[in-house]
């Protein structure tokens, strides 16, 4: 219709708010674990090994190979060595942990946070209903006083299987708060899982743990070791971090607030003004004065005590409002619009802080978020939380759970939107976007299936987005080139080319086969998941192809070919197999990025897995 | 003066309340299992009386049995890209997803479609404005879809298109041929096919004053100029480029000392050109056919549709034009003078509960009407609805038709007139005014005038009436106010007593002489014999500052106060004290604590980043007199 869209976007959320704060974080205290020996461990068995590579066995049971070198660990028990579990020396309290890991076929293994706390790691390749035993998981507490049958309880699943196949590097990020304890040694808080995110995606958020998981090291305790099991089966891991936050947070106190009514265009000599309303307050806050709505200025003063010594960075974020924040009257945070933020080096103990806030913009509720984070300090909210946090969209989900189709426009990393997407769902949860502009897929994703929104929330703007873990294949480009020579590079557009798209039609199950003309040739596309919900399969059929058309299977940095028709792409992101592997298929170097491409008379059948 | 014309009206009007548009055309639910999102993007009629619906959610839904008690909901299609048309053909519907003409075709016959044949697919940036509407059947068979422009980055008042053909017409060949037909459009929801002629209603925005029905013929430029980016290309009918046309009125593409390009307001007082005066320039321009003055009669225009032989009473072969933001319907006549389209425009119904997208004939002559207004907004507050609107055989003191004639014009009426009431000169009134033509969304009513009537002829049954306007002006809309036009029977005022008659072109032929009509005028007889100076006071007309009043500019006026002036500045059009509609409520921008002094500012120079939440920009409104803006600003205020 007549709309249009105002190009100033409003930041409302109180998770907006803060979330955007956590993209800003420098980290502080992080340990990489080099992985050339074990030095950053305890005793280590006789399973664990440094390599080079790795590869699992997609046919048999907890079998990884491996390739000398270092960075990458390896374990690989077999049926005399069972495998111990791998301590780190470093005991760490609040933490977040990061890693890259692959699954050897069939395998089990887990990350115990303070050696306490269990995130289960399987091969959990095909499920459609994770329980807490699951990959990603957290595992399940264990009492033998409940009774027979009854001694497992509290696990949690993940929000939804992203697990990759086992022979892929998976990536999970969890961000663990500690048990606190006083100093009589009783716990007065329980630990937490504040965030877990694997593969992209968060399958747990802000999980409160009553106590340690089954299999734990023992009671719980203010620090502890990050544990890694081995004795269940075959896993390998890569880019281990661990970013402790064993450090007291800065407090904040003796605030007093001064409200001056007016518009501010720069800061102005507060002497000069009377304060409309002043006083004490415990938090900072924009919710003061529920009659002082719009164009006001809030003044805090007040004490922040700092118990550790080191560079401090803080995060402001001030929705349609501008401010800054000065410590000991110098400027830490200038004078800034909506989002800012600053750093200085603070020493123990108390810091003069001055925060002024100009509410400029109508449209906006008064909001004030500020949060710091510091030298092994996770960035935390010193604001309260309590402001500003009405949303009034709702999420609108797409179900997957049968076969469904929704077109809608589609951003892909480092491409044009798609203008032309259409999105396929299947009950294995396998999913996958074409592009009709190109007759291709662009990409594929597990777990759920689309967020709409962005398209149908308010007059939106077309879009949607996966809710699963994807695997992009890059920029999109056509399926199907004619190549005279090994170098010649691949089409770019569809000039020259005569393609057509002829949308698609519903086979019995109602899965679209795609068709178009390219070359003159009639093209049929007929993507499936497989059944054991492992990947999606591919035919795609031509009638009367030219001489000399290629399929382009994969484009990538990286493309490994594993023998009998099986490649891996993109630094073991995703497999790729043919069913019957033409002896002509070619991955070949065009200007540094590989392409594996097979000649197509009449029919092409691969699968995807992942 | 205007109340007190008014005034002198109101003893000689019957005590007796003249009837409302709903005793005459009832709204009726269409019920619909739970759930179902309708969302209505396009309404065809089957064959066979099905009605089929196409959803901005991508749902396509047969309906069996529409107009029963109890329809049957179908799902024929789903997962379609917004789609905003709807036609059937030979077995299969067609709908314009937001970048393809699509062919469903349900060849296994399980009642649901399995063939999604791509007949075309257009080039589409990814803007969330380019939406594509159609497509309209035309008589061979071919198919009509237009395309919305997207809007700058930067420059984001500013309508652009961005890859070929946004802002065009399409013309499409069932085997997958495309010709570009038409540009100039910016947001072309309304499209109709009327008696083999493509006709199509665009939105108020940049470019565009105002809504209107225009006639789009092969090759012409309807107004906006973004779409002749593409003139140049292959296959384009249409021959002007931006440059030239930016010669002649200029895009106002101007940076401020920092670079930043400057949004173009409204300038009060300034040299500004308007659409039939670019029109001399280059004729291809098609001016609308029938203006629908913005805020007056819709502000966001959209189907077009004509009423078939046997519907609705005296309104069989009148046009019917939805509007999306005012949900409701207009009624239009149009007569061709001179080789070209022209005619008239009236209220017709109101209160849909959501904005008017789509309308359809059923089997049974009533109209499906489907709704809609997500993220849009419109005065009825459902987020979107599917309603049937039927004629309950009674007939309304209604204009059937206006006509332009060489000295003037002649009203039809649906029942005979109360001959003494329309034989009085002082029962009608007649201004007209025209918009500008300038990158400025939208455009307040410019050089208006007031006419004198010099007579009037009523027919000897009562059922038309000329009237010989002095100084009819081609291209202006000529509002005609028939206040005083009484019926025969019961001396009811007609049900919607003003029009709005576009003069594009002005008939030859014989002029009424002098001799044979009526020149009584019972304001000025009135007048006279109180002893008062008369003229000036009965030509003048409702659209004039009043110049002095009771109310003097720091005091509160009343809520009764008010109301007349923002029914007559079309305020609320877009704007309800308690709810929100196209526009916020009065009690929100209470809310802020303007001043009254800003409040008048902001109506002369609205301000769309105030409030972003809201899609429609609001259009500068220097038409408002201060002393009347300043009423409303300190109701406003009072409001609080």
């Amino acid at each position: 219709m007549t709309k249009r869209i105002q190009s100033a976007s409003c930041l409302k959320t109180f998770t907006t708010v803060f979330s955007s704060c956590i993209l800003l974080m420098t980290t502080w205290a992080q340990n990489t674990i080099h992985l050339r020996d074990f030095s950053f461990f305890g005793k280590s068995g006789n399973t664990w090994r440094i390599s080079g590579d790795v590869n699992a066995d997609l046919i048999k049971n907890n079998l990884l190979v491996t390739k000398p070198g270092s960075g990458i660990l390896v374990n690989q028990p077999d049926e005399n060595n069972h495998g111990e579990d791998l301590l780190t020396l470093l005991q760490h309290s609040d933490a977040d942990v990061e890693f890259d890991y692959m699954m050897a076929r069939a395998s089990n293994s887990g990350v115990y946070l303070q050696g306490r706390y269990e995130i289960q790691l399987l091969d959990s390749w095909g499920i459609t209903r994770p329980r807490y035993g699951d990959n990603g998981g957290i595992y399940e507490r264990w009492d033998e006083a409940r009774g027979k049958g009854k001694e497992g309880y509290e696990g949690y699943a993940p929000r939804q299987n992203v697990s990759m196949a086992p022979g892929l590097w998976q990536h999970l990020k969890i961000s663990f708060q500690a048990p606190r304890f006083n100093e009589a040694g009783v716990k007065i808080e329980n630990a937490r899982f504040l965030r877990v995110v694997l593969n992209g995606i968060v399958i747990h958020e802000n999980v409160e743990l009553m106590g340690p998981t089954r299999g734990s090291l023992g009671v719980e305790v203010p620090t502890g070791p990050l544990r890694i099991q081995g004795d269940h089966g075959a896993v390998a891991f890569k880019n281990i971090n661990i970013t402790n936050y064993d450090k007291q947070r800065p407090e904040l106190n003796g605030l007093r607030y001064f409200i001056y009514k007016g518009k501010f265009d720069a800061e102005p000599d507060v002497k000069k003004l009377a304060p409309e309303a002043n006083g004490s307050s415990l938090i900072l806050t924009s919710n003061l004065d529920s009659k002082i709505t719009s164009k006001f200025l809030v003044r805090y003063t007040g004490n922040l005590t700092i118990k550790e010594t080191g560079e401090y960075q803080f995060n402001m974020n001030l929705p349609g409002g501008v401010g800054l924040i000065k410590i000991d009257s110098k400027t830490v945070v200038p004078m800034g619009r909506g989002k800012s933020s600053g750093k200085m080096t603070l020493t123990v103990g108390d810091h003069a802080l001055e925060l002024l806030y100009f509410k400029m913009e109508d449209w906006e509720n008064p909001t004030l978020a500020l949060s710091l984070a510091g030298p092994g300090i996770r960035e935390f909210l010193i604001s309260d939380a309590n402001t500003g946090m009405s949303d009034d969209s709702d999420p609108i989900l797409v179900d997957g759970s049968s076969t469904s189709i929704l077109r809608s426009f589609m951003d892909i990393p480092q491409s044009p939107r798609i203008t032309h997407a259409v999105n396929v769902s299947s009950v294995q949860q396998l999913h996958y976007t074409y592009d009709l502009d190109k007759g291709n897929i662009v990409q594929v994703w597990k777990g759920g299936f689309l967020d709409a929104t962005s398209m149908w929330h308010d007059r939106g703007d077309g879009s949607s987005k996966p809710i699963g873990a994807t695997k992009f294949f890059g920029n999109p480009t056509f399926s199907l080139s004619i190549i005279s020579s090994p170098g010649q590079p691949w089409i770019t557009d569809s000039a020259g080319t005569g393609y057509l798209p002829k949308g698609y039609m519903l086979d019995a199950a109602n899965r679209p086969v795609f068709r178009y003309f390219i070359y003159g040739a009639k093209v049929s596309d007929a993507i499936k998941a497989i059944d054991n919900g492992h990947g999606l399969q591919r035919e795609i059929t031509v009638d009367n192809a030219p001489i000399n058309m290629y399929v382009l299977l994969a484009r990538a940095s990286a493309i490994e070919d594993m023998g009998s028709g099986t490649y891996l792409v993109d630094s073991k992101s995703y497999f790729l197999h043919l069913d019957s592997a033409p002896a002509n298929a070619l991955i070949r170097d065009i200007n540094g990025t590989k392409e594996l491409i097979v000649p197509i008379q009449n029919k092409l059948t691969y699968a995807i897995i992942f | 003066m205007a109340a007190f014309v008014f005034a002198m009206y109101i003893p000689a009007l019957p005590a007796q309340e003249s009837p409302k548009e709903e005793d005459f055309f009832n709204i009726m639910k269409v019920s619909s299992p739970e759930g179902t999102l309708l969302e209505v993007g396009g309404l065809t009629l089957m064959p066979n009386g099905d009605l089929a619906i196409s959803t901005r959610r991508g749902d396509i839904f047969i309906v069996e049995n529409p107009s029963s008690r109890q329809p049957y909901f179908r799902k024929f299609a789903s997962g379609l890209h917004e789609v905003l048309g709807l036609a059937y053909k030979g077995g299969s519907l067609y709908c314009a997803q937001r970048g393809e003409l699509t062919k469903l075709t349900d060849s296994n016959m399980d009642g649901k479609a399995d063939v999604f044949e791509t007949i075309y697919a257009w080039p589409l940036s990814g803007h969330y404005h380019e939406y594509s509407f159609g497509p309209v059947l035309a008589p061979d068979g071919s198919f009509f879809v237009s395309g919305n422009v997207a809007f700058g980055d930067e420059e984001w008042w500013r309508g652009e298109s961005r890859v070929p053909w946004r802002g065009w017409m399409m013309h499409i060949f069932e085997d997958g041929k495309m010709e570009p037909y038409a540009t100039g459009f910016r947001s072309p929801c309304g499209l109709g096919m009327i008696d083999g002629e493509l006709f199509y209603a665009d939105n108020q925005g940049d470019w565009m004053g105002s809504g209107g029905v225009v006639h789009v013929k092969k090759g012409s430029f309807v107004g906006h100029p973004a779409g002749l980016r593409w003139a140049g290309l292959p296959g384009s009918p249409v021959k002007i480029t931006a440059e030239q046309l930016f010669s002649f009125v200029s895009p106002r593409k101007i940076k401020d000392s920092l670079g930043r390009y400057i949004k173009p307001e409204n300038i009060v007082k300034e040299k500004f050109v308007t659409l039939f005066e670019a029109k001399e320039k280059f004729p291809e321009i098609q001016v609308p056919a029938v203006w629908l003055p913005h805020g007056v009669l819709g502000i966001s225009n959209s189907e077009i549709l004509k009423i078939p032989e046997n519907n609705f009473g005296p309104f069989a072969g009148l046009l019917l034009v939805g509007d999306q933001g005012q949900s409701k319907i207009s009624r239009v006549f149009m007569e061709k003078v001179n080789g070209e389209f022209q005619g008239a425009a009236w209220d017709f119904r109101g209160g849909f509960q959501s904005g008017v997208l789509r309308m359809a004939w059923g089997k049974d002559g009533s109209l499906f009407i489907g709704e809609t207004n997500r993220g849009w907004g419109s005065a009825g507050e459902a987020n979107e609805g599917l309603q049937r609107l039927v004629w309950n055989n009674k007939i309304p003191f209604e204009m059937r038709t206006v006509k332009a004639m060489p000295d003037g014009f002649e009203i039809e009426f649906t029942k005979a007139v109360n001959k003494k009431s329309a034989e009085d000169i002082a029962s009608y009134n007649v201004q007209s005014y025209t918009y500008k033509y300038h990158p400025v969304y939208g455009s307040p009513v410019v050089n208006t005038k007031t006419h004198i009537i010099k007579g009037v002829k009523v027919s000897d049954d009562g059922m038309r009436v000329r009237v010989i306007v002095e100084g009819l002006r081609r291209y202006y809309i000529h509002q005609l106010n028939l206040s005083g036009v009484t019926d025969k029977n019961n001396s009811f005022s007609l049900l919607h007593p003003a029009v709005y008659y576009t003069l594009n072109n002005i008939p030859e032929g014989k002029k009424l002489s002098m001799s044979e009509v009526s020149t009584k005028n019972s304001l000025i007889v009135a007048k006279a014999s109180s002893g008062k100076k008369p003229a000036e006071t009965a030509l003048n007309n409702a659209d004039q500052p009043s110049a002095k009043t009771a109310t003097t500019s720091g005091k509160i006026p009343t809520a009764a106060e008010v109301k007349p002036l923002l029914l007559k500045y079309t305020c609320n059009a877009c704007h309800n004290e308690e709810k929100k509609q196209v526009g916020p409520s009065f009690k929100e921008i209470a809310k802020r604590n303007y001043s009254a002094d800003k409040i008048l500012s902001l109506i002369y120079s609205p301000q769309k980043s105030n409030w972003p939440d809201y899609p429609t920009e609001m259009p500068p409104m220097p038409q408002v007199p201060k002393e009347d803006a300043r009423k409303i600003a300190n109701w406003i205020r009072s409001i609080r």
